[in-house]
């Protein structure tokens, strides 16, 4: 695990929501480019989990995704995230942030700040399942970028 | 695909009497058989409701209604009979929650289909008697909330508290309950008041990939969160004392233990990694469906055998968590007690799950078949005779548990022959959602629903408070129209009613 | 261990041995050679003889290679139990003539053989005759048994309550024996099965009674089973350590 710098310190604005849906919960998020859009949505999925404010950037962990096309890129790169809260090492990250994106190859590295997860410290929110193609919308515009990505609660 | 006006959409609906309703070939492209569901009026406008939302010009995005998903299923190739849309039915990833659909495992071009069993794999309900009645158990309600709190694990990030190495995980993957019972986390008994006896022979451990294992190893013994509880009940209301003697429920105000819970982050992975293989064999084989969702392959496949295997195997989990669960509740009371969970009678009534594909026998017209059967938020109700129900449930039918939603009440059915016609031995599995989680979130404060809980008498104790709006009884359809129209349709048989003192959850 | 081959062979301290005790072993391994096997001469035996010799071990590898076990390489006892059977079968064909006629059959049937004058009344008895059969009558009326046009089969219902209903366990403590809560309306239930016929859905409905009875005395048979073994194997634990409850 790398270094945290100074400038690691720094914390994005929220630039997600949490839309309708019956049975399971639709992330919003946006940012200007399809890069920060990502970036957003891992944090919004982490939103849904716990109280992010709770979580203290105390480690690196990093990541890796690979895709077939868009959106089973942003599958891939939410999912590896999920895996690695659920599994060892169980990390939780304050926020998510997008290294390299590879739109040629769909590849991202990407890496978080944040800790392992510890029941009483981090409230519990609730329980992703799994994330889904269901309804999955990836709008790239030149001043806005959206994503839209239904997770199973 | 076509749009049609809601008028347009109602020419292909018919009622059929005043609990079932028909969808007819039309009303989706490619239907191969016609589709049906049960309502009762305050659930037919639920439904009709859904369905009108999503005719409204520019409606996009947005999720497909419950009916088009069952019409959507009735067009996928191999099923058989109709595609049966139960009272609960809400829409959900590709099937619908609260749908069955059954497949000829004879014809090639059958498909098996993860989206029709769920992410949460062999999700399911067991519930406990105990020979306490309600005066026993009120002058320590709280302790006993939260003895139960303090021995079971809940909520998102908690980890199991029964040692489990990896090897543990294998055999247990593999042998599902017979593996608690070696281990002595639970008693013979249970394995026989178990659908399936508590173990998938089929599960093939090597058939899983090694991050649902991971996922999965420490979560074992663990609630869970979202609508998973385990409550203390007391049954309110006997409908059938014959039936109801035969699970050892005598009286009113007898204690009863439910647990809600599933295959954790092992069944959600098994599912995950299910959907990215199917969509390459869907596109090898040429499986057109009217949904993308609805990712599946052909039952005699690799990737379909291999799920199965898989699926099997999470089923397997699931059993072993459940089972683990009833050892921490058997703990819990008996240190309360101060007596040993024999002397309080504390057997399984029964276990039930209500998201799994099973291979079973049934008759299609006049001739017998062997059906993939795939339930999602449906549950197995087997009539009475039927060889694969326990001894003790041959007379009186299998026991069916419908959970209701936290702090509302819960039913006990029975199997019928009427519903082994018409759904395959199928009903429903619970309340249902009305409103979307969003939606609770903003209209229901979590205070004024824990108040309300508690002034209803329930002692509850929940690992995330934030969200317990999103469970609230507000939040799901009424068990109790639930329940009443599969009793009124005649697809299974009100045998008790149990409603809750105390609920843990995550 | 290997008691019933040592008995077979006649063996004196069948009853005792112990293959963990070296002394025993190698004494056992001479008896054989001396009695049975005699595949040396009398003065090539000389070194298995030599029970405390530091060299036996090697005289006993040699000894094993000569008779063609194939266990040389093996434990201790696959070789014995190999030595042991090669002792029997040449037993056995030193014998063949007098061991011939010992087949299982003719064991049974030499086991049936006591044949003892019998002194008790009910061997005299005719069993076919009025009397008895009044008697089986009324002796089912008093127990309240529905009787069979058959007698004897009337008596083996007769018998059958007697044995579970009657014997002094049974009297001392009733509720041992005769199941608690209500009995389940059966004749008033679906049978699973349509007929007509009234008569023959009620004896439909009582075979199925019965064939339940039976299975859950094999589902108890069973679960008994089961307990049996996990007395064995279960060991449940928890470790609150490893995740956290309650708070």
């Amino acid at each position: 695990m790398s270094i945290i710098t100074e400038e690691d310190w720094y914390l994005p604005s929220q630039k997600y929501e949490y839309l309708d849906h019956t049975a399971d919960v639709q992330l919003h998020a946006w940012g200007d480019s399809l890069k920060e859009a990502f970036e957003q949505c891992a944090n919004a999925m982490f939103g849904y989990i716990t109280s992010i404010e709770y979580v203290e950037m105390k480690d690196i962990f990093n990541i890796e995704a690979e895709g077939h096309d868009l959106d089973s890129l942003l599958f891939h790169f939410l999912d590896e995230f999920l895996f690695n809260f659920s599994a060892e090492p169980f990390f939780i990250p304050r926020k998510v942030e997008i290294l390299e994106f590879d739109r040629e190859n769909f590849k991202i590295k990407a890496r978080g700040f944040g800790e392992t997860f510890q029941i009483g410290k981090h409230p519990q929110g609730a329980d992703v399942k799994a994330i889904t193609y269901s309804n999955m919308q990836i709008h790239e515009n030149k001043d806005k970028c959206e994503v839209f990505v239904i997770i199973d609660i | 695909m076509v749009v049609r006006s809601y008028n347009e959409e109602l020419q292909y609906l018919e009622k059929v009497n005043s609990y079932c309703w028909k969808i007819k070939k039309g009303f989706q492209p490619n239907m191969r058989v016609e589709g049906i569901f049960y309502v009762n009026d305050y659930l037919e406008k639920l439904m009709l409701e859904e369905l009108r939302n999503s005719c409204r010009p520019g409606a996009v995005g947005g999720f497909l209604p419950g009916v088009k998903q069952i019409a959507n299923v009735a067009a996928l190739p191999g099923i058989v009979g109709h595609s049966v849309g139960l009272p609960d039915i809400h829409s959900g990833y590709g099937f619908a929650i609260g749908n069955m659909a059954a497949f000829d495992v004879n014809d090639p071009q059958s498909v098996v289909s993860p989206g029709g069993v769920g992410f949460d794999i062999n999700c399911g309900v067991r519930l406990l008697r105990t020979n306490l009645f309600k005066k026993d158990v009120l002058p320590i309600k709280e302790q006993l909330a939260q003895g139960l709190f303090d021995h079971i694990p809940v909520g998102v990030g908690s980890k199991g508290i029964i040692p489990m190495t990896a090897r543990d995980l294998e055999e247990a993957l593999e042998m599902g309950m017979d593996w608690s019972l070696r281990e002595g986390y639970i008693w013979a008994e249970d394995k026989e008041h178990c659908e399936e006896y508590g173990r998938m022979l089929n599960a093939d451990p090597t058939k899983v990939s090694l991050r649902a294992k991971k996922r999965g190893l420490p979560q074992l013994g663990t609630l869970g969160a979202g609508n998973h509880y385990a409550e203390i009940q007391v049954v309110e209301e006997i409908y059938d004392k014959w039936a109801a003697s035969k699970m050892g429920i005598e009286e009113k105000n007898q204690i009863c233990i439910m647990i809600h819970s599933g295959s954790r982050g092992f069944g959600h992975q098994v599912a995950t990694d299910a959907l990215v293989e199917m969509e390459k064999a869907m596109k090898r084989d040429k499986i057109e469906t009217n949904d993308r969702q609805l990712a599946c392959a052909r039952i005699k496949s690799e990737e379909g055998q291999n799920y199965l295997k898989a699926m099997a195997a999470a089923a397997n989990f699931a059993w072993v968590n459940r089972s683990s669960m009833t050892f921490l509740c058997r703990q819990a009371f008996a240190k309360q007690f101060r007596m040993t969970p024999d002397d309080l009678d504390m057997h399984v009534i029964y276990d039930v799950s209500h998201n799994i594909a099973k291979i079973e026998e049934h008759m299609v017209g006049n001739k017998q078949k062997t059906l993939l059967v795939h339930r999602k938020g449906s549950t197995r109700a087997f009539p009475p005779h039927h060889p694969l129900i326990p001894v003790d449930y041959q007379l009186t039918g299998q026991p069916v548990l419908i959970g209701g939603t936290m702090g509302t009440c819960s039913y006990v059915l029975t199997g019928t022959e009427q519903g082994m016609k018409e759904t395959f031995g199928s009903t429903c599995h619970g309340a249902g959602r009305v409103l979307s989680r969003a939606k609770s979130r903003r209209n229901l404060d979590y205070t004024e629903v824990l108040k309300n809980l508690e002034d209803t008498g329930i002692s509850i104790r929940v690992a995330s408070p934030k969200l317990v709006m999103e469970e609230a009884p507000e939040s799901y359809k009424n068990v109790t129209d639930v329940v009443n129209t599969c009793h009124a349709a005649g697809i299974s048989k009100k045998t008790f009613k149990l409603v809750p003192i105390a609920v843990i959850k995550g | 261990m290997f008691k019933r081959k040592l008995q077979a062979l006649q063996y004196v301290a069948s009853d005792s041995f112990n293959i963990n005790d070296e002394k025993q072993v190698r004494s056992l391994i001479l008896w054989l050679e001396n009695q049975k096997i005699r595949y040396y001469k009398i003065q090539d035996r000389e070194n298995l003889r030599k029970h405390d010799s530091p060299e036996w071990t090697s005289h006993y590898i040699k000894y094993l290679q000569d008779v063609e076990c194939p266990f040389i390489n093996g434990k201790l006892v696959e070789q014995l139990e190999w030595l042991l059977g090669y002792a029997v079968k040449l037993e056995y064909s030193d014998n063949v003539e007098k061991y011939k006629s010992i087949t299982s059959q003719n064991i049974q049937k030499d086991k049936v053989v006591p044949k003892v004058v019998s002194s008790s009344t009910l061997d005299s008895l005719n069993f076919e005759s009025d009397d008895f059969k009044n008697g089986v009558k009324s002796l089912a009326q008093i127990l309240n048994i529905t009787p069979h046009p058959n007698h004897f089969i009337t008596l083996q219902a007769i018998s059958k309550v007697i044995c579970e209903r009657l014997n002094p366990e049974a009297l001392e403590n009733p509720s041992f024996i005769i199941p608690e809560g209500k009995p389940f309306p059966f004749l008033e239930t679906d049978a699973g099965f349509v007929s007509n016929d009234q008569v023959l859905t009620k004896a439909g409905k009582i075979l199925k009674l019965l064939f339940i009875q039976d299975l859950r005395s094999l589902q108890t048979q069973i679960n008994e089973c089961i307990v049996s073994v996990q007395k064995v194997t279960a060991n449940p634990k928890t470790d609150t350590k490893l995740g956290k409850v309650g708070f």
